[in-house]
């Protein structure tokens, strides 16, 4: 026999029931495309931003992250539900499209039938096990949010229309088989290429065949009806994410990862700087609202929520959509608040573990940017002293910049600008100024003296990178510091730059570039692991057991998790990971120049970093980063956790495996 | 039109490696971090709220000082000062209140200000003259250490710092001068386009001599880093004997329990 099955079987292809079918399935598409085009115009209010740049890299993102669900599979168990929801529904489309392909266009117009032969039963098989596979994950993922339900997944009226409109298509799809099955192919070998719909036939199988072709001929309207709804709901409920998501793929910020966009300063035209209102934003951030699917993976990794903070990364994309569709004059410091505003440490893990690629802190670095360029405001008057501080003596401590490179005497440091240099060490505020980091800046020293590698400082030429001034929203202090330490540089004769902050790293190696600075830059850690792979530097291993933070501008920023661990081993050390760590790795507090601020909402950052490296039970808390370490320092005394745990740098560690000279 | 000066000196931030110089009068200039004196900032963020406050107002920074000062006067304009007045003297170190004061008041009579002023006392020489000496030759009422002030209609109500933590309120009729102290508000940040707007101000420079400077009345002899001090002392036991050693230290070195 011939394996096939009558396309219409029961319904026929009638005028009755084509006209029908397509003025609805013509009318929902036409209703979808107005709603879009609505929601468009919302975005258009923003600023332009050209993210249609380098489009085959954009397309090639945007079907890797729909059709593979690289993102949303970030999070394993309810990543994989959604995902093979996704591709079992995936699958039912394309099979539904071959059908329209064969019965409306191929069949009357040129006599051509595929639906047939073994590609038909590996067509029902599939697309029957692919029904099978999208109701148990839709209602694996509908357990998930009615009985499990994790903390912060809040459903709304959309949850419950997604999930039951979904759910009554698919099963709708089986009795509709089920009921031509009972009446065509129950007893046929056909049958057993649909072995769910073959239960679903031998369970109607009492039924008169009058009867079955009513069953079928109902549902099988309803079904039609239940996905015209489906399409037709698309831009007016969370499934719209099946465009706006997948299109924020292609849409993404291509990086350098975490770069914020200057501000042209130059510019005599402007006259206001960073977001006061929606307009002021870009067309992608508003876009970014109407990706976002409240899926709350964002929120779960906020530190700042973590630490009963007001921000939720999540709720605050959301509010900036209402915001651009509900009332687009509102204020946005006012509305978003403040304090919201103000606690992002812009450590990343929003954006890291987002499903659809939303990029939250550039959004509220530029309300702070608002705030701090057209207001003069800061988070508290110890910022505000910081960035006075910064201005005139080039470091947000306020002590004298000409001691800047007090910290070196007695060390073996050529002059850059007359020796030749191996490399310069660019040592940043913390390592210059702050004793506890100055021990770390020597530690690093004496590494290198022990390769034999020729180190070079600015001494008190060198100003503070700018960073946590860029982050709080300061992008004029950040550019005046960027320049000089440039043109400083510059004039020295150093050929590469080493530094021991990942935050004076990430900002010398991405943001500087936009200003010029064409020299290499490398971490410490990166820099140390190729001179013991090239054998220049020597440890003696000695046993010890540590866990290992990290920090969120050396990993989530740069992607720097293998060289500090390579370093750990070479030292000799037992690693005991944290439950967070490497890309999850939970923000010290210091980021987002929160370094600058007092913490005064909600619990310590820090005191809740140290109680989870605490709990590995090593006893040592190693970080490579000078804020890691001074918030480590205060936390863990905050948590009472000094005779449990020590931070150390890792630096630190390593200058204690040096071979005896 | 309400005219107002506000007189400011650049100070080295006091964090700075201060070295003496070769001269032995004054402080080496390199390696100086250079800002606006404290207290001046507090009469620059009053003028500015007094200037938004009245509307009709012309607000003027001046300045005496080698070349450098403009950088500190920038900022002034840049907090809200209409324009500036340079007064180029780069030995204005050497130079007594008095002579500081004479400059100003000569400037002031060719420009007829309702309201001037200053911080209480420099960073640096913290003589705390140049404000009243300037009233003292132009004749009008000085209000000096302020820590809170109003105005409206002519007349000035303040408060007044006085020893002890205890304040005085005071009132006076323009034209006045007064003296700012530390509490008297909040310096603001200036905002970006204040920044880029005070670089196209009116910034003028006149030489000293054109202020008929007076002889020096007094002169700086020497300046020396003070003595370096014993050093602290740790006392170390349980609570009670430290109370017992802290008291007889207290009894033996103070007059406190005198």
């Amino acid at each position: 026999m011939e394996y096939t099955r009558e396309i219409y079987w029961n319904i026929g292809q009638s005028l009755g029931v084509l006209l029908p079918m397509y003025l609805l399935a013509i009318a929902a598409v036409a209703f979808l495309t107005y709603q879009f085009s609505r929601r468009i115009k919302v975005y258009r209010q923003g600023q332009p931003l050209d993210r249609c740049d380098q489009w085959p890299t954009r397309l090639k993102q945007a079907i890797r992250g729909t059709l593979l669900q690289s993102r949303v599979l970030y999070q394993r168990l309810p990543g994989t539900a959604h995902a093979l929801f996704f591709w079992g529904f995936l699958l039912l489309f394309i099979g539904t499209l071959l059908i329209f392909i064969q019965a409306d266009l191929t069949d009357p117009l040129f006599d051509v039938r595929f639906l047939t032969g073994p590609f038909y039963l590996w067509f029902s098989l599939i697309l029957d096990l692919a029904g099978l596979v999208a109701i148990v994950m839709l209602a694996g993922l509908l357990i998930r949010r009615t009985l499990i339900r994790p903390p912060g997944l809040d459903n709304i009226k959309d949850d419950w229309i997604i999930h039951g409109l979904l759910l009554a298509i698919l099963i709708s799809g089986f009795i509709i088989e089920g009921a031509r099955m009972a009446v065509t192919e129950l007893g046929t070998p056909l049958a057993l290429w649909s072995p769910v719909g073959l239960l679903v036939a031998n369970s109607l199988a009492g039924f008169e065949e009058a009867t079955l072709r009513s069953l079928h001929q109902v549902t099988w309207w309803g079904h039609l009806l239940l996905a015209i709804l489906f399409i037709a709901i698309i831009p007016l409920t969370k499934l719209r994410h099946l465009f706006t998501t997948s299109t924020n793929y292609f849409f993404a910020d291509l990086g350098p990862k975490g770069m914020l966009a200057a501000i042209d300063l130059e510019n005599e035209e402007t006259e206001s700087y960073g977001a006061a209102t929606i307009t002021d934003l870009t067309w992608k951030d508003i876009f970014d609202a109407d990706a976002c699917t409240s899926c709350k993976r964002c929120q779960d990794r906020c530190p700042a929520w973590a630490t009963d903070k007001p921000l939720s990364p999540m709720k605050l994309v959301k509010q900036v959509g209402e915001i651009a569709f509900q009332q687009p004059q509102a204020n946005l410091p006012e509305t978003l608040e403040r304090d919201v505003i103000w606690s992002c440490t812009t450590c990343l893990a929003c954006q890291e573990s987002c499903p659809a690629a939303i990029e939250h802190v550039g959004k509220i670095v530029d309300v702070r940017r608002h705030l701090v360029l057209m207001e003069g405001e800061f988070p508290g008057d110890e910022v505000t002293a910081a960035m006075e501080q910064t201005e005139v003596n080039g470091n947000p401590f306020g002590l004298a910049f000409a001691g800047r490179g007090d910290w070196a005497q007695g060390l073996a440091l050529v002059d850059a600008n007359t020796e030749n240099t191996d490399i310069l060490y660019f040592v940043g505020c913390y390592a210059s100024f702050d004793k506890r980091n100055q021990a770390v800046a020597k530690a690093f020293v004496t590494l290198c003296a022990a390769a034999g590698i020729k180190v070079a400082i600015l001494g008190k030429t060198e100003k503070c990178c700018g960073e946590p001034m860029r982050k709080m929203g300061n992008e004029y202090l950040y550019q005046t510091l960027a320049r000089e330490n440039i043109e400083n540089i510059a004039a020295t004769s150093a050929q590469q730059i080493v530094t021991t902050c990942p935050h004076c790293y990430n900002t010398l190696n991405k943001d500087y570039r936009e200003f010029g600075l064409t020299l290499p830059v490398q971490h410490y850690t990166d820099f140390l692991a190729d001179l013991i792979k090239g054998g220049q530097l020597q440890l003696q291993p000695q046993e010890t057991r540590c866990t290992y933070h990290d920090s969120c501008y050396l990993g989530r920023h740069n992607d720097r998790y293998q060289a500090p661990r390579s370093l750990l081993t070479a030292a000799g050390a037992q690693l005991s990971e944290m439950d967070k760590h490497g890309r999850e790795s939970f923000c010290c507090g210091a980021g987002g120049g929160r370094i600058l601020a007092d913490e005064t909402i909600g619990s310590r950052i820090s005191e809740v970093r140290a109680e989870m490296a605490a709990a590995t039970g090593t006893g040592t808390l190693v970080s490579s980063c000078p804020f890691c370490l001074t918030m480590f320092e205060d936390g863990i005394k905050g948590a009472d956790l000094s005779d449990q745990l020590t931070p150390l740098d890792l630096a630190e560690l390593l200058v204690k495996r040096l071979p005896a000279a | 039109m309400m005219n107002i000066l506000v007189c400011i000196k650049q100070v080295p931030d006091m964090e700075s490696r201060f070295k003496v110089n070769a001269a032995g009068n004054w402080y080496e200039d390199t390696d100086l971090a250079w800002r606006m004196n404290e207290y001046d900032e507090y009469a620059v963020e009053q003028a500015v709220q007094l200037k938004e406050q009245v509307g009709a107002a012309e607000l003027t920074v001046l300045c005496i000082g080698p070349e450098r000062v403009k950088e500190t006067m920038k900022k002034a304009l840049a907090m809200g000062a209409d324009k500036g007045m340079h007064i180029l003297d780069p030995d204005s170190h050497q130079r007594d209140p008095m002579t500081i004061a004479a400059v100003i008041a000569d400037y002031v009579r060719q420009h007829n200000f309702d309201l001037i002023f200053t911080g209480m006392q420099s960073q640096d020489r913290g003589s705390a003259q140049v404000g009243v000496l300037v009233a003292e030759m132009l004749g009008i009422p000085s209000l000096t250490t302020l820590v809170e002030f109003s105005y409206a209609d002519g007349t000035i109500s303040a408060k007044r710092e006085l020893e002890g933590g205890s304040r005085a309120l005071v009132s006076c009729n323009t034209p006045a001068l007064v003296t700012c102290q530390l509490g008297l508000n909040k310096p603001r940040y200036p905002t970006l386009p204040n920044i880029m707007k005070a670089k196209k101000k009116e910034l003028l420079t006149a030489p000293l001599a054109d202020f008929s400077p007076p002889e020096l009345q007094q002169q700086t002899v020497a300046v020396f880093l003070p003595e370096k001090r014993g050093g602290g002392l740790i006392l170390e036991g349980d609570p009670a004997e430290l109370a017992e050693q802290l008291l007889k230290i207290i009894k033996d070195k103070t007059t406190v329990l005198a």
